[in-house]
C-alpha cells in the first residue's frame, strides 16, 4: 500500500478497507458536485461497519467507491492489499464478481428470473454448475426461502426479496459485503430479521460487511461507525476490539 | 445466458411481436421474390430445353413479335456451312380474337382485376397481361424434317388434339391452338371452351380449329399457329418480310458456333441459340432480382429501425438491470453478449415467421398459377439465406442498443434504479 492513513496509525493485517484523502466530485446540471471531500478511514477484517449520515452527505458514494462501481476524483482506497484505483476494468470486474457482494435498498432482483436464478446471476456469464446451483439453494434455504425457490420477485414479499438479494450477495462467497440502506424499503419487524440473517451470515462467514443506513437502530456497540455528513468524516466509533471479536466469532 | 436472453424477450410479449412484424414483412418479400425468380428461371429454362434450333431475328428485337427481316435472306442462310434447316415464321400480336382487340384485353384485365371481387379469378386477372395471344405463321413445306417441333409434340392426345399443320392447309384460314386460348375464347352461347372442328375468329375472319395443344408454359401456350400465307392476308404482311428463320444446324452441340457464324454472314441480324437466350434471361433476371432487393432493402431498413427501436426501449427500461449485472461481475463484454443475442434471437424468430409467412403465400399463388406452367418454390439455400439475412439484420439492429446498455455507469444505473 503506498499511502498511510492521515492520522498516522499504520494498517496490519486485519485492515481490510483503507481509505485515503478520498474524493469525489462529479457533474450534476451545469454545477460540479463533491460528494466526499477528503474522507479517510480503515475497516477490519470481518468486523461490521455503518456509514451513517443524512441522504445527500455521500455515503453511498463511498459504497459504490468500495465496490469498484466507480473510481474516486483523488486519493487511494485498498480493500484486501489491492489498490482500487488503479485496477484494470477486467480486474475491477474480477473484484466484483469474487470479492465484492452488494444488497440494495430496493432488492434490484431480475424480474423474469427466479429466486434461485436471480441468486445464480453472478455465473451466468461462465456458466451455471450443479454445484452453484447447489450453494444457490443452500443459502436460499439458510435465509429461510427453501419453499420459494422457484418463485419470481413479484411472487415474494419485500422481505423475501431482500433475502434473495442477500442470498445473491454472498453465494460468491465475497470477503467484503456492501450493503445499501437493506432495509429502507422495509417495515421495522421485517428490518430487524433482515439484519439478523446478515449478521448471522456474516459471522459465520467472516465477511467485512459495510452497510450505508441513515436509521440507528440496528447498529450496536459491537459495530464500527461512520458518521458522514457534507462529503466529510465527521466521526469514525471504532468499537471495543475484544468485544467485537468476541462477537464475530 | 442465452436462455436468460430468451426470456428477455418473452417477458415483453407484445413489443417483441411488434418488432417481429417489422422484420419478418420484408423477410417474407426477399423469400416470396426470390421464389418467383425462381420460379421464372425454370419455366423459361423448361421452355428453353424444349428448343433445339436457332432464332434469327433483327438485331436488337426484343421478341420475334416485333422483328422484321427480308424474307431473301433465307438463300443466305441456308447457304452457310453447318444449317441443315432454315424455315421462315412470321410472328405478331393478333388483331383481335372474336372480337376482342389487345388493347381492349388488357383494359379488361385491369378493370377485372379491380372489379372482381371473386377471388377465384384472381389468378387469371394476374396472367392476363400475358395472355395476349400471338400469332404465328409458319411454312409447312419447309418444315418437313425440322427435328424441335414443340407444338407437335405437345399435342393432345387422342382425337381431342386432332393435328397439326401439313402442307395441305398451305393458303387456308385453318388453326393450331392452345387448351388455354380454347378456354379463354369460349363459344359465346354455351360458354364450353373451343374444340377441334369449331372455328375462331380471328381479326373478324373465321378459322377453323384442326389441332389443340399445351405446352404447360404460359409463354408458350398463347401462340396460334397457321400457315405463313394465312398469316399474311391476315396481317397484312407482304411476301418480302419475315419476323424470324427458325435455323437447325447438323450438329445440335455446336449451336453455339453456328450463331456466330450467321451473325458473320448476316451483319446486323441476331441469331439466339437456347444457350444464349438462356444466358440473356438469366442477366436479365439477375438485374431484376438486385432491382427488386433494393426495393425490399427499404422495407429491411424499417424493419431494422424497429428492433432498434425495441432493443432501445427495452435497454432504457432496464438500466437498473444492467447496473445489477455489473456489480455482479458482468464486464461491458458480456452486456453486450446478451443485448446482442436478444436482438440475434428477435431476427431469427422474424425469419422463421418470414418463411412461413412466404411458404403459406407460395402455396396459395400455386392454386391460382397451376394454367401458367409458373409454380413458386422456395429452396432450401433461399429459405437459409433469407434467415440468415434475418439473424444479421436483428444483430445489426442490436449494435447501437447493446453498446448503449454495456456502456452504462453501473452506479448511476444502480441510482437509477433505486429512485
Amino acid at each position: 500500500m503506498s499511502s498511510l492513513p492521515s492520522d498516522g496509525s499504520k494498517p496490519d493485517a486485519t485492515t481490510m478497507i483503507e481509505v485515503v484523502e478520498v474524493r469525489k466530485s462529479f457533474r450534476s446540471g451545469d454545477r460540479m458536485v463533491e460528494a466526499l471531500r477528503g474522507v479517510t478511514c480503515q475497516i477490519q477484517r470481518g468486523r461490521c461497519a455503518f456509514v451513517v449520515g443524512p441522504s445527500g452527505s455521500g455515503k453511498s458514494t463511498l459504497l459504490y467507491l468500495l465496490g469498484a462501481l466507480d473510481r474516486p476524483t483523488e486519493g487511494a482506497i485498498h480493500v484486501d492489499g489491492r489498490d482500487l484505483t488503479t485496477m484494470s476494468e477486467p480486474q475491477a470486474n474480477a473484484y466484483r464478481k469474487n470479492d465484492v457482494g452488494f444488497i440494495f435498498q430496493s432488492f434490484n432482483l431480475i424480474a423474469n428470473l427466479t429466486a434461485v436464478e436471480n441468486v445464480l446471476v453472478p455465473f451466468f456469464p461462465t456458466g451455471v454448475t450443479a454445484e452453484h446451483r447447489a450453494q444457490a439453494v443452500g443459502l436460499l434455504e439458510q435465509v429461510g426461502l427453501k419453499h420459494r425457490l422457484e418463485h419470481r420477485p413479484r411472487q415474494l414479499s419485500g422481505g423475501e426479496q431482500q433475502r434473495v438479494a442477500i442470498a445473491r450477495a454472498l453465494v460468491k462467497e465475497p470477503k467484503l459485503l456492501l450493503a445499501d440502506e437493506p432495509t429502507g424499503e422495509l417495515d421495522s419487524r421485517t428490518g430487524d430479521e433482515i439484519y439478523r440473517i446478515l449478521r448471522r451470515l456474516q459471522a459465520q462467514r467472516q465477511t467485512t460487511l459495510v452497510v450505508v443506513t441513515h436509521d440507528r437502530r440496528f447498529i450496536t456497540a459491537n459495530d464500527q461507525v461512520l458518521e458522514i455528513q457534507d462529503g466529510q468524516l465527521l466521526s469514525d466509533n471504532q468499537p471495543q476490539p475484544d468485544a467485537s471479536l468476541a462477537r464475530s466469532h | 445466458m442465452w436462455r436468460f436472453a430468451w426470456r428477455n424477450l418473452l417477458t415483453r410479449p407484445v413489443r417483441t411481436l411488434l418488432a417481429l412484424i417489422g422484420l419478418s414483412i420484408p423477410i417474407l418479400g426477399v423469400i416470396g421474390l426470390f421464389s418467383l425468380s425462381n420460379g421464372l428461371r425454370d419455366l423459361v429454362g423448361d421452355t428453353l430445353s424444349r428448343i433445339q434450333g436457332i432464332i434469327i431475328v433483327r438485331e436488337g428485337a426484343f421478341s420475334p413479335v416485333f422483328s422484321d427481316l427480308k424474307a431473301d435472306l433465307e438463300d443466305r442462310i441456308r447457304a452457310i456451312p453447318g444449317v441443315r434447316l432454315v424455315t421462315p415464321e412470321l410472328w405478331k400480336l393478333a388483331p383481335s380474337v372474336e372480337g376482342r382487340s389487345p388493347i381492349g384485353q388488357v383494359a379488361r384485365t385491369m378493370a377485372g382485376g379491380l372489379l372482381n371481387k371473386n377471388k377465384k379469378d384472381g389468378g387469371s386477372q394476374i396472367q392476363g397481361l400475358l395472355d395476349q395471344p400471338v400469332i404465328v405463321g409458319q411454312d409447312s413445306t419447309k418444315r418437313a424434317g425440322i427435328k424441335s417441333e414443340i407444338f407437335i409434340k405437345a399435342l393432345l392426345k387422342g382425337s381431342e388434339g386432332g393435328r397439326y399443320l401439313n402442307p395441305g392447309d398451305i393458303g387456308e384460314r385453318r388453326i393450331v391452338i392452345s387448351r388455354k386460348v380454347a378456354k379463354d375464347n369460349p363459344h359465346a352461347d354455351t360458354g364450353l371452351p373451343r374444340k377441334v372442328g369449331d372455328s375462331l375468329d380471328i381479326g373478324g375472319k373465321d378459322f377453323e380449329i384442326v389441332g389443340l395443344y399445351d405446352t404447360g408454359s404460359m409463354f408458350l401456350d398463347v401462340v396460334i399457329i397457321m400457315d405463313i400465307h394465312a398469316a399474311r392476308e391476315l396481317l397484312q404482311v407482304g411476301e418480302d418480310t419475315v419476323s424470324t428463320f427458325y435455323v437447325e444446324g447438323t450438329d445440335p452441340s455446336a449451336n453455339d458456333e453456328l450463331t456466330l457464324a450467321i451473325e458473320r454472314e448476316l451483319p446486323g441480324m441476331d441469331a439466339r441459340s437456347p444457350n444464349e437466350i438462356s444466358s440473356n434471361f438469366g442477366t436479365l433476371m439477375n438485374q431484376l432480382d438486385l432491382f427488386l432487393l433494393a426495393t425490399v432493402m427499404l422495407a429491411l431498413i424499417v424493419g431494422v429501425v424497429g428492433i432498434i427501436n425495441t432493443m432501445l426501449m427495452s435497454t432504457t427500461e432496464r438500466f437498473a438491470e444492467f447496473g445489477v449485472l455489473r456489480t455482479n461481475g458482468w464486464s461491458r463484454r458480456d452486456v453486450l453478449t446478451l443485448v446482442s443475442a436478444e436482438s440475434a434471437y428477435l431476427g431469427f424468430l422474424a425469419g422463421l415467421v418470414g418463411y412461413l409467412l412466404a411458404l403459406t403465400f407460395t402455396l396459395i399463388a400455386n392454386q391460382f398459377l397451376t394454367s401458367t406452367g409458373l409454380s413458386l418454390t422456395i429452396t432450401p439455400e433461399n429459405a437459409l439465406r433469407g434467415l440468415a439475412l434475418s439473424v444479421a439484420m436483428g444483430m445489426l439492429g442490436g449494435i447501437y442498443p447493446a453498446w448503449k446498455a454495456s456502456r452504462m455507469v453501473p452506479m448511476a444505473a444502480i441510482r437509477l434504479g433505486s429512485h
